[in-house]
């Protein structure tokens, strides 16, 4: 601390920069969004939006499809220029009222953080004597995981997370942001979205492998629900090597930990994993749990490199960006994932072929069993085809 | 920590005030720290002998990284200096300014929890949500307000304890800077007690803070010695002292003319 008092002369600061990130121009995933999905994340039963009518619309209605009810206090002009604090107080009351929730989250967003609106002051005029979530949010982060920090923090705060579980979350969403940086959506200034390489060919491509007896690994690398969709394809794989029958190697590894995250996480592992059993597919190697899909690249590495060094292809899906690509020298790649702009970042990254299933994610909500996915259905018909 | 702020009609001396009361507490050996909360940001300015510090938000605006070291300037005989700053007149929004260079403050500095009394200097009335936010975040604990005996400060001083009154925010005192009108001590003292309040100091108009303030000087600092120095002694002893407040009982707009008649 400079003291001017005793020094006349001009203050000299040498302020440290931060290391600048890259502008992006396409469309970003919102921390409004990402604190809703927390918020279901953490059993939450109904969520507030203090903000437009609009805001997050279309999630906040998917997530309706996943349990969780999601009202809004619809702030118009007038509630921008006057406040909403007397909107927020009705529908609290309301929503009580209404569907006598045991867990209540109210979230921001750019309108009513930007006017100053302070959700804990409605909570304190109704004094609901259920834990309410406040999460002070705006979608004016870079960086959608400050969005389920926020809402981590606040839950903590509330008594409804575990401070062991808090600090685990927190690695976690350092590493996806991470992850994002480095070969994700993050990583360029504009990504063009794409569809990837077609399922036809490359279905055919495997079948090839397949019938060469090449030896392949496929990994579920899966955020949360998305492994009910993305599991489907290491499934098809798995049948189709059945199929052929060549005697192809097939390893299958899996970030299906029961043990590990949230209550509802460790149900999708469990609910996967059972019906991954059911299908007749052994799990190998299990990688990590649903939420890990960050970390565990090293597990990966470690688990190729001793076990399964001499393998030809790999059948990744999920986040297959996650998965360093040191331990996939020498082997065919083929990746799976949801983003359309996930696809050059892999092809750069040197992933042989990119698929995209288009409107996973939204697919994936609401449900308790795998779901069937276009290209897992488009190699299934051409091995059933091949075989006739 | 005592945690202060001065509320008032824009131009009706809250800086002046703030900056004395502060060099008069740490003149008696109180650690304190000055916020300005105004994006003109020249709350410290008399403190740091004429100096613009770097504000939270220009250094947010290039991207530092924040240290206290980086916003947190130490003035005279130790007055912790921290402005806010924000954007020019016109564009972008310097409530959310405040909310957001507050939030970080609580994060990055210590100076706050460190200081004995804490003075936020707040912009004129309170326009929007963002320049309650000081109070809304439960960093103000004690307000004052500030106003001559003319109409116009009065007016907007009675505003202001609408806004408290809104926010459940007790009023500590009615300061009265003089601006030489007719019957000003009677009137405020009297705008004061019907507010359910009382008028805790008056301070006479006198060239000698203006002349200290070109110079780039509190009074306390460049004459500590003239009697005007002794009335922002007296009422910075008033307000470390004061632990009295009311609910404030905002008056009708004809009872403040009549008033001031």
């Amino acid at each position: 601390v400079l003291n001017v008092s005793d020094n006349q002369e001009e203050i000299v600061l040498s302020p440290v920069l931060k290391p600048k990130e890259p502008m992006i121009m396409h469309p970003r995933p919102s921390s409004i969004v990402a604190a809703l999905y927390t918020l279901r994340d953490l059993s939450v039963d109904v969520v507030i939006l203090h903000g437009p009518p609009g805001c997050s619309f279309k999630h906040a209605r998917l997530l309706e499809e996943d349990g969780l009810r999601v009202v809004t206090t619809a702030l118009d002009e007038a509630g921008f220029v006057f406040g909403g604090h007397d909107k927020l107080v009705y529908v609290l009351n309301k929503v009580i009222e209404m569907f006598n929730p045991r867990s209540i989250g109210i979230v921001g967003t750019c309108a009513s953080m930007i006017i100053g609106e302070e959700l804990h002051e409605a909570v304190l005029e109704v004094n609901p004597d259920v834990p309410v979530i406040e999460v002070e949010v705006h979608a004016g982060y870079p960086n959608n995981t400050k969005g389920v920090i926020i809402t981590l923090e606040s839950a903590l705060a509330a008594g409804i997370l575990s401070e062991q579980e808090f600090q685990r979350q927190k690695v976690l969403l350092q590493e996806a942001t991470e992850v994002e940086k480095r070969h994700g959506a993050a990583s360029k200034e504009y990504l063009e979205p794409s569809r990837g390489d077609m399922k036809y060919t490359v279905a055919k491509r495997i079948i090839q492998l397949l019938k060469d007896g090449k030896k392949g690994i496929t990994i579920l690398n899966a955020k949360k629900e998305t492994g009910y969709m993305f599991a489907d394809i290491n499934a098809a794989v798995n049948f189709a090597a059945e199929q052929i029958g060549s005697g192809s190697e097939l390893v299958n590894m899996a970030n299906l930990d029961k043990e590990l995250g949230l209550k509802r996480v460790r149900t999708h592992a469990l609910n996967i994993a059972s019906d991954l059993e059911d299908m007749g597919v052994t799990v190998h190697e299990i990688i990590g749990g649903l939420d890990e899909y960050p970390v565990v690249g090293d597990t990966v590495s470690k688990l190729i490199s001793d076990k399964y060094p001499d393998f030809d292809f790999a059948v990744i899906t999920g986040v297959p960006h996650a998965i360093p690509m040191d331990c996939l020298k020498g082997m065919e790649i083929i990746s799976v994932t949801n983003g359309p702009r996930q696809v050059l970042p892999l092809k750069e990254m040197g992933h042989d072929h990119v698929i995209v299933e288009i409107d996973l994610h939204p697919k994936t909500l609401g449900v308790s069993h795998i779901v069937e996915s276009e290209f897992g259905a488009t190699l299934r018909e051409m091995v059933k085809e091949e075989t006739a | 920590v005592k945690q202060i702020a001065i509320y008032g009609k824009g131009g009706i001396g809250k800086s002046s005030t703030a900056s004395n009361m502060a060099a008069a507490c740490a003149d008696e050996g109180y650690k304190v720290t000055i916020i300005g909360c105004d994006p003109k940001s020249d709350s410290s300015i008399t403190l740091l002998r004429g100096q613009r510090i770097p504000t939270v938000m220009e250094l947010l605006q290039q991207g530092v990284d924040i240290t206290e070291l980086d916003v947190v300037f130490e003035g005279y005989k130790g007055v912790q200096c921290v402005e806010v700053g924000g954007p020019e007149p016109g564009i972008g929004c310097a409530g959310r300014g405040i909310i957001v260079a507050i939030k970080m403050l609580q994060k990055i500095s210590s100076v706050m929890a460190d200081s004995d009394l804490v003075i936020y200097d707040v912009p004129g009335d309170i326009v929007c949500g963002g320049f309650a936010a000081p109070i809304r975040k439960g960093l103000v604990k004690e307000t004052y307000v500030l106003t001559s005996g003319e109409y116009m400060p009065l007016f907007a001083a009675n505003n202001i304890c609408k806004g408290f009154a809104r926010l459940g925010t007790d009023l500590h005192g009615v300061i009265c800077n003089s601006r030489n009108a007719q019957n000003e001590e009677d009137i405020v003292a009297a705008f004061a007690k019907e507010l359910g309040s009382e008028m805790i100091t008056f301070i006479p108009r006198d060239p000698i803070v203006q002349t200290c303030e070109r110079a780039g000087f509190s009074v306390i600092e460049k004459e500590p010695d003239s009697e005007i120095a002794k009335v922002y002694r007296k009422l910075a002893r008033t307000v470390m002292e004061r632990d009295t407040a009311c609910e404030p009982r905002p008056l009708t707009d004809k009872r403040l003319r009549e008033l001031t008649e």
